[in-house]
């Protein structure tokens, strides 16, 4: 058992580990690329060839006239410390970049899930109970239809509506420019202002699929023989729907849930891009855009890490919320 | 089919799913004894499982029952199953009638512990918890359990004969009048069912216990009723005391049945399963629904339906022909030893 525990612990740690050798490998390998162009336009600048080295290994924290093994164990090193060397296109350190915009990204990918979650098992579990009704027929022709629309077109759309054309909310930003970084009600209450739009585009396409999973779970479980024992025994209907109906259709979306959280961070790419929210897919993209490898390495570092752990807190729970599975079985969450 | 101190009298139960064009429960009427072991037998699709949730008022939905059930308390006041509010319903079923289902597996919420289940059957009944647990604690014991193993395990710790009596345990927990269980070994091998038969007995003797036993497996049940009914197409056609129903049966179905019972001596030819099929509930012959399997069937039996005649004392068969059954269709078994042949049967 605690074995177990080891085993699956050794792997995040493992996992982490070779994706950020793949992280080293993809800017070694890459034919050409940024470092090789800056210095080349450093050396025509006329700017003595040692600095120029000095200046490269200080951005990637890789001497690029050092053994290559001697590279791979310095970039190694400096990610194990939360070094990510220095933004290019940024001019800062990209560990502070990330930590600025981490906070944000989290905070909406974490609510709109949450909220995706709790409004489809609401919803599935309504249309379960009422199986077959116009409410269960229509809601499930509309959750098909939320899910064949992207998010982005919702978030494209919205914006349009709801900033350009009624100039209900903002069009862009984390917080309105002029609002202090601390912690007080103006700000708290423009953070919430700017992320509503994109909370909102990136929760409703969700809804459906969590729906329809929900309903069908549900309407499973109300088959079960041990729900009608449960009314003949008397139990209160609330009782019922909670411990009994709910908690068991509930169960197997746990997992989908914490796997969901991981990659829904990297759907931010694009969707921070339409808000021009400033989290961490809109900094990966602009580091994309500008050859930025340091950053780019660092934001692909952080989601995979982010999707690592969420398995992994997905693998070490599960077993604890369904007393059916145990851990270290061979019923891995993922 | 009148007994002397019923507890439930049924007089035309009905159970229809279509609004009364077909019924898959056919106007049955029936009689249980205080305290009587009564067994009834029936193959798949004959209506068993209805005339059981008839007894609770307890048919899955959308089917509708009619008819009346009436359950004569032990302070000798009267109530009609199927007038009973919501409330009172809830109240009577499982305090005064509680019910055992076939495949106790899937009877348990599965994230839930045995003795969450006890506790929570307590508390909906507003019971006291304290003592009904102490209780729950004695009754697993006279099932050979270990109660403090068992109530603090999940339902797929225990094995399958484990479950069953955790299930007969959790249905006798606010002790209740009558135990109706429905093919509740199925499920089960041959030494589970019989141990499980035994546990039965010793039950209903200590508490006193009025018991409906339903299942398909006539041998199994014969070793432990005190009276016997079996059902057909939907109805009753046979009901008497235990020896009568087996060495003496009237109707040429009871007696087929008999004679198609799988035993371990027998030989091959000896056994013979009843050519045909039972009808379902769309197309139930006229007459008597048995006839167009029946060796002994006149037009009389084509045109129309037997009516329940008494035969002997407490044994009445509803057939045309059941004093030409005895003798017309040969029982194999040898009748002397007045037991039915232990079978290797059962299974469904």
């Amino acid at each position: 058992m605690s074995n177990y525990y080891v085993r699956r612990t050794a792997r995040v740690f493992a996992t982490i580990f070779a994706v950020a050798t793949l992280t080293f490998g993809l800017i070694r390998l890459l034919p050409g690329g940024p470092f090789t162009q800056l210095r080349a336009q450093l050396l025509r600048q006329g700017v003595p060839a040692s600095e120029v080295d000095a200046r490269i290994s200080n951005l990637q924290n890789i001497d690029p006239n050092a053994p290559l093994w001697r590279q791979y164990l310095d970039y190694m090193g400096a990610v194990a410390q939360g070094n990510f060397g220095e933004s290019i296109s940024l001019g800062e350190p990209v560990a502070q970049v990330i930590a600025e915009a981490v906070p944000w990204t989290v905070f909406v990918v974490l609510v709109s899930t949450i909220l995706m979650f709790a409004v489809g098992i609401f919803l599935g579990s309504l249309q379960a109970y009422w199986e077959g009704s116009r409410f269960d027929k229509a809601f499930s022709g509309l959750s098909i239809g939320l899910m064949s629309v992207p998010f982005y077109v919702v978030a494209v759309i919205s914006l349009y509506v709801f900033a350009y054309q009624w100039g209900w909310l903002p069009t862009a930003g984390t917080v309105g420019t002029n609002v202090d970084k601390e912690l007080s009600v103006p700000f708290v209450l423009s953070a919430l202002e700017h992320s509503l739009l994109p909370i909102f585009s990136y929760t409703l396409g969700g809804i459906g699929g969590q729906a329809l999973a929900m309903r069908g779970n549900s309407i499973q479980v109300l088959g079960n023989d041990y729900v009608r024992v449960a009314r003949l025994r008397g139990l209160p209907d609330r009782r019922i729907a909670t411990r009994y109906v709910a908690r068991n259709a509930i169960l197997p979306m746990y997992t989908g849930f914490l796997l969901l959280l991981g990659f829904r961070l990297s759907g931010t790419v694009i969707l921070e891009q339409i808000f021009s929210y400033t989290g961490l897919g809109y900094y990966m993209f602009a580091a994309l855009k500008a050859n930025d490898y340091p950053l780019m390495m660092a934001t692909f570092l952080i989601i995979t890490v982010a999707l690592i752990v969420g398995v992994y807190i997905a693998d070490l729970t599960y077993s604890k919320i369904d007393p059916r599975i145990s851990a270290g079985g061979s019923d891995e969450a993922y | 089919m009148t007994t002397d101190d019923p507890i439930i009298e049924i007089n035309d139960a009905a159970v229809t799913y279509d609004g009364g064009e077909t019924f898959v429960l056919d106007h049955v009427s029936m009689s249980i004894e205080r305290g009587e072991i009564l067994g009834i037998v029936g193959e798949s699709g004959s209506g068993k499982s209805m005339f059981a949730d008839s007894m609770l008022d307890a048919i899955p939905d959308p089917g509708r029952l009619s008819g009346e059930i009436r359950y004569h308390r032990d302070d000798g006041t009267t109530v009609d199953v199927l007038e009973l509010s919501d409330d009172e319903l809830r109240e009577f079923r499982w305090e005064e009638v509680s019910m055992v289902f076939q495949g106790a597996m899937s009877s348990f919420n599965p994230t839930m512990k045995i003795g969450g289940h006890f506790r929570e059957t307590l508390k909906a009944h507003d019971a006291d918890v304290t003592s009904g647990m102490e209780f729950a604690r004695e009754l697993l014991s006279d099932l050979y359990l270990d109660p403090e193993r068992v109530l603090t395990s999940y339902p797929h710790e225990l094995s399958g004969g484990m479950q069953q009596r955790a299930l007969i345990a959790l249905s006798l927990v606010l002790e209740p009048e009558v135990l109706v269980m429905d093919e509740p070994t199925a499920a089960l091998d041959l030494l589970m069912q019989r141990s499980i038969l035994t546990l039965l007995e010793d039950l209903q003797e200590k508490y006193d216990l009025t018991m409906v036993f339903i299942t398909h497996d006539l041998p199994l049940v014969a070793e432990l009723a005190d009276r016997m009914a079996v059902m057909y197409a939907f109805q009753l056609i046979e009901v008497g005391d235990r020896e009568q129903l087996i060495a003496n049966s009237g109707h040429p179905y009871t007696r087929a049945l008999l004679n198609a019972t799988p035993d371990i001596e027998a030989s091959l030819e000896e056994m013979r399963p009843i050519e045909g099929q039972s009808p379902a509930p769309i197309n139930v012959p006229q007459g008597c629904a048995f006839a167009p399997r029946c060796p002994l069937a006149t037009e009389e039996c084509r045109v129309e339906d037997p009516v329940f005649t008494q035969l002997d004392d407490g044994h009445a068969v509803a057939c045309h022909h059941a004093e030409d059954a005895r003798d017309e269709i040969a029982l194999h078994f040898d009748r002397s030893e007045e037991t039915v042949p232990v079978s290797g049967g059962g299974g469904s």
